[in-house]
């Protein structure tokens, strides 16, 4: 399927979607479900321009447990949700097909800007002096982000061009020590947005950073201070997290001490820099330490995306299943074969691959000092058997996370994953 | 021939999704016939001199093939495990069901989760030591970890949570210190296949230095041991007979297969090594001593004969090699005999205190008994455990030559593992009663596991087993690493 059957009609499949979810949001204001509806067909319609199945059938795996998820939430915009929702699973499906670095920067706005409404949500009101802080932050990450990119594609400056691309890639995720707003927007906002904004929207931020960094060729210095603060969002993370109570705090802390994880990948990208693509700037990656990077990075998004989704429609919905607590919780701290483990295992080869052991290191003493508060964190959110829907959307994404027992099934995300085009043009 | 040996891997596999489904006994009865058959599949394997290799499936590079396989090496690991699995899941159904009680659970439903885990459990150390590629061996060493830790998180003594806790940290710190050491391997080598490894023959000293801490943290050495003595004693006591006998040694395990692929580290680093692990094995020795605890003295008592694999490890060579197989196995045996004495125990009476035991052979012959045959694997006397002091003193002297300066150490720790021995035994069994207790009817359960494996470990030692597994195991290891002579 995708874009190797039908790869003429990519442009296509892409517009009509985006016609589906206008039209869908605008009828959903009279008839709800079809802003579910159209949401879900424009996700069918990404996933079939996707590059990558294992990458399209992910994302669209995500994008619609957070449609499922979104049903629990009975709010004041019911119907547009699901189409923003879908507006960023499309967005994200795309990413990988998009060549140019416009198309690529306009990814990046079409998976934040949805996040703006959606922070907001809750039963019967809108939570806007949160939603103000969000988007004050957000606003300032996409413009440092876009800065650093049209400085690095226009020639200017290398240095201050990455720089400004890492902050506001930084900012917008939840790096350390620009991870201030998480914390506080996760503990204040509902629990379903976050899931959304914890999982979906972290995906675009740094495949594109990654894309447009792979073009380049850095200083290593830059890597280096890539690398620390890599380092220093794992350890900020998790100390944050194993000292906060509340468990929105707590899983804040972990999308910081994540996004650290992931960001050794782009520390590895720039290590590679633009010796794994070729002239031209698009290409392959495939067999090269940057591939193992991108697998790496990608699987272990899938796994935080998943993960997050499963606690915070827990804490929605007071508790959930003990024993899926308990696989998610394992997922998060690395165990294999479970999905988190191979995000961590192809980030780990990658950075042995470019040399940086102690960065390999680092990860690998923050996945123990994680161990205390994701056990807690899975005791105390776990109850007996019950079957609500929010109770679904947590058996639904354990069976993701478990889904990496077969063996088989790993080594089918990796080759298809692994060959997805880096660089821009 | 060849897949027979995935059929007898498979078979406990299936059987840890099946037994769940049945009452506690039925469930105990499958679990024990499962691991039947891998054992007397491998035994099948050994006395053929049959080498094994299934390939399960290709991974991208560098990972590498998938596979599992049998030699003489894996297989008196795979007897160990097979042995002592079956007759820990006899021994648990009253056992549990003392303890599912004590902690005010429903026994019948609880025992369905704990067979599963413990049914894991036993697989994942199956399977490591059968997995041919190190990243197939690194998940199922990490599955034995978690479900260690979930059965002591769920069901242990004392402050359980908090140990297990414990365990799992250090443990996890150990695994994956050794997976970024088999990071580096791939990276170098461009595979994390054993059989290509063993083509290329070279680890890198940074591959082999994160697996060896790894492994010394798993293992454990001195320093790192501390996680052990809690995490074996407030272990449920099943939990302990797997964890002390089989867990711990298979850090040794994993230290060999690397080794047989390149000795260079443990060639270099010899002395300090060597020093490192007599050091280990004679701190713990005397720490037995100290212990008011019985499984609390049982743990410090694995840390000591972990000491003699380490040894045996840097000691190397053909012989070496065999003492680190055949002590794992005396180890195995005598120490999962010892542990569920000591639950035998704590289940009949509620004892843990040494202080307050004595005497109990008149009350608990069979458990008594028992203990003399665990005491005696470990001290090396007329059981398996003769076969593995040989060899790792022969192995010595081959490494050293006569230096009275490595070898009476290693006299000494032998000696040592006897006096402690038999300090126990008459410590708990023999004397005047410290405590007013009465002789109780004892389950069959909980002692007849015990001579099970206790017969085993003298069977080990003489013909038929003795032959096909020494020379079995010597043309193996010869054949890997070439040379020597027996």
């Amino acid at each position: 399927m995708c874009a190797c059957v039908l790869p003429t009609f990519v442009t296509e499949l892409t517009l009509a979607a985006l016609v589906i979810l206008t039209l869908g949001a605008a009828f959903s204001y009279k008839w709800r479900g079809v802003g579910f509806a159209s949401a879900v067909i424009a996700l069918i319609l990404g996933l079939l321009a996707a590059k990558s199945d294992a990458y399209g059938v992910l994302v669209f795996a995500v994008a619609l447990i957070n449609l499922i998820s979104l049903v629990a939430l009975d709010n004041r915009i019911k119907g547009v949700d699901y189409c923003l929702v879908g507006l960023m699973g499309l967005a994200t499906l795309t990413v990988f097909t998009v060549q140019s670095l416009s198309l690529v920067l306009a990814a990046l706005v079409l998976v934040s800007v949805p996040t703006y409404v959606l922070v907001m949500l809750r039963e019967g009101g809108a939570n806007t002096e949160i939603g103000l802080k969000y988007i004050v932050f957000m606003v300032f990450a996409t413009v440092l982000f876009f800065i650093g990119a049209v400085m690095l594609a226009a020639g200017g400056d290398p240095v201050l061009g990455y720089v400004l691309l890492i902050l506001g890639l930084s900012l917008e995720v939840g790096v350390a020590p620009l991870h201030e707003w998480v914390p506080d927007v996760f503990a204040a906002a509902d629990p379903i947005p976050i899931s959304v904004i914890a999982s979906l929207a972290k995906i675009v931020p740094f495949v594109a950073a990654l894309r447009i960094i792979t073009s380049f060729s850095f200083d290593e210095r830059l890597v280096l201070f890539t690398a620390a603060l890599a380092a220093f969002s794992m350890f900020a993370g998790n100390i944050g997290a194993l000292t906060a109570r509340e468990h929105a705090r707590v899983l804040a802390y972990s999308t910081v001490a994540n996004m650290g994880y992931v960001l050794a990948c782009v520390a590895c990208g720039a290590a590679c820099g633009a010796a794994a693509t070729p002239a031209g700037g698009v290409g392959g990656a495939s067999g090269s330490e940057l591939a193992l990077a991108l697998v790496g990075g990608l699987l272990l998004l899938f796994a935080n995306s998943f993960g997050k989704i499963g606690f915070f429609n827990a804490i929605k919905g007071e508790g959930s299943f003990s024993p899926f607590m308990f696989i998610l919780a394992f997922s998060f701290i690395g165990v294999p074969p479970l999905l988190g483990f191979w995000g961590k295992f192809y980030i780990l080869l990658s950075l042995v691959g470019v040399g940086y052991l102690w960065l390999a290191a680092v990860l690998v003493l923050n996945s123990a000092i994680s161990i205390p508060y994701y056990v807690r964190l899975a005791r105390e959110l776990g109850v007996g058997w019950r079957l609500r829907l929010t109770d679904v959307v947590v058996f639904i994404v354990t069976m993701f996370t478990l889904a990496t027992v077969a063996l088989p099934l790993v080594e089918w995300l990796v080759k298809s994953m692994g060959v997805l085009s880096l660089g821009v043009m | 021939m060849i897949e027979l040996l995935l059929l007898f891997l498979l078979v406990p596999l299936v059987v840890t999704f099946v037994a769940p489904l049945l009452p506690p006994r039925a469930a105990s009865y499958l679990t024990a016939l499962a691991f039947a058959v891998p054992f007397f599949g491998v035994l099948y394997l050994l006395f053929g001199g049959v080498t094994a290799d299934v390939t399960l499936m290709r991974f991208p590079a560098p990972v590498g093939r998938l596979y599992v396989f049998s030699d003489a090496i894996t297989a008196v690991f795979s007897l160990s495990i097979c042995a002592v699995s079956a007759m820990v899941a006899l021994y648990a159904i009253p056992y549990m069901e003392h303890r599912f009680k004590e902690m005010g659970l429903d026994p019948r439903k609880e025992f369905r989760k704990y067979i599963f885990i413990y049914d894991l459990y036993a697989v994942s150390m199956l399977w490591i030591v059968h997995s041919g590629n190190l990243l197939l061996l690194y998940v199922f060493l990490e599955i034995m970890l978690i479900t260690a830790f979930l059965l002591i998180y769920l069901y242990g003594y004392g402050n359980r949570q908090w140990v297990g806790l414990l365990y799992f940290i250090w443990c996890l710190i150990a695994g994956v210190l050794t997976l970024v050491g088999f990071l580096v391997i791939a990276s170098e080598s461009g595979t994390l296949a054993l059989d290509e490894l063993m083509h290329l023959h070279k680890i890198s000293t940074v591959a082999w230095a994160f697996i060896f801490f790894g492994m010394v943290i798993e293992l454990p050495g001195l320093g790192p041991h501390i996680w052990l003595p809690w995490a074996h004693a407030e272990a449920p006591t099943p939990v302990s007979a797997l964890l002390s006998p089989l867990t711990v040694g298979l850090a040794g395990y994993v230290m060999l297969r690397i080794s047989l692929v390149d000795p260079s580290f443990f060639v270099v680093y010899r002395t300090p090594i060597f020093a490192y692990a007599a050091l280990t094995s004679i701190y713990a020795g005397f720490a037995v001593f100290m212990q008011k605890d019985f499984k609390r003295l049982l743990a410090y008592s694995t840390i000591s004969q972990m000491g003699y694999i380490l040894i045996a490890l840097c000691v190397g060579g053909v012989f070496g090699t065999m003492g680190v197989a055949i002590q794992y196995m005396s180890h195995a045996f005598g120490k999962s005999i010892l542990f569920m004495c000591a639950g035998g125990l704590i289940a009949l009476y509620g004892l843990r205190d040494v202080e307050r035991m004595g005497g109990l052979h008149d009350y608990v012959p069979e458990l008594s008994n028992a203990a003399v045959i665990g005491f005696m694997n470990l001290a090396g006397i007329l059981t398996v455990g003769m076969l593995g002091e040989l060899f790792i003193l022969r192995g010595a002297v081959e490494a050293f030559g006569l230096n009275l300066a490595y070898i009476l150490p290693i006299v000494f720790i032998f000696i040592l593992s006897g006096w402690y021995g038999f300090y126990t035994i008459r410590k708990v069994f023999y004397g005047r009663p410290r405590s007013e207790l009465k002789s109780k009817s004892i389950s069959g359960y909980l002692y007849v596991p015990l001579f099970v494996i206790g017969v085993l470990s003298v069977l080990f030692l003489f013909p038929p087993l003795s032959s096909s597994l020494v020379g079995n195991l010597y043309e193996c290891v010869r054949y890997l690493i070439g040379g020597g002579a027996l």
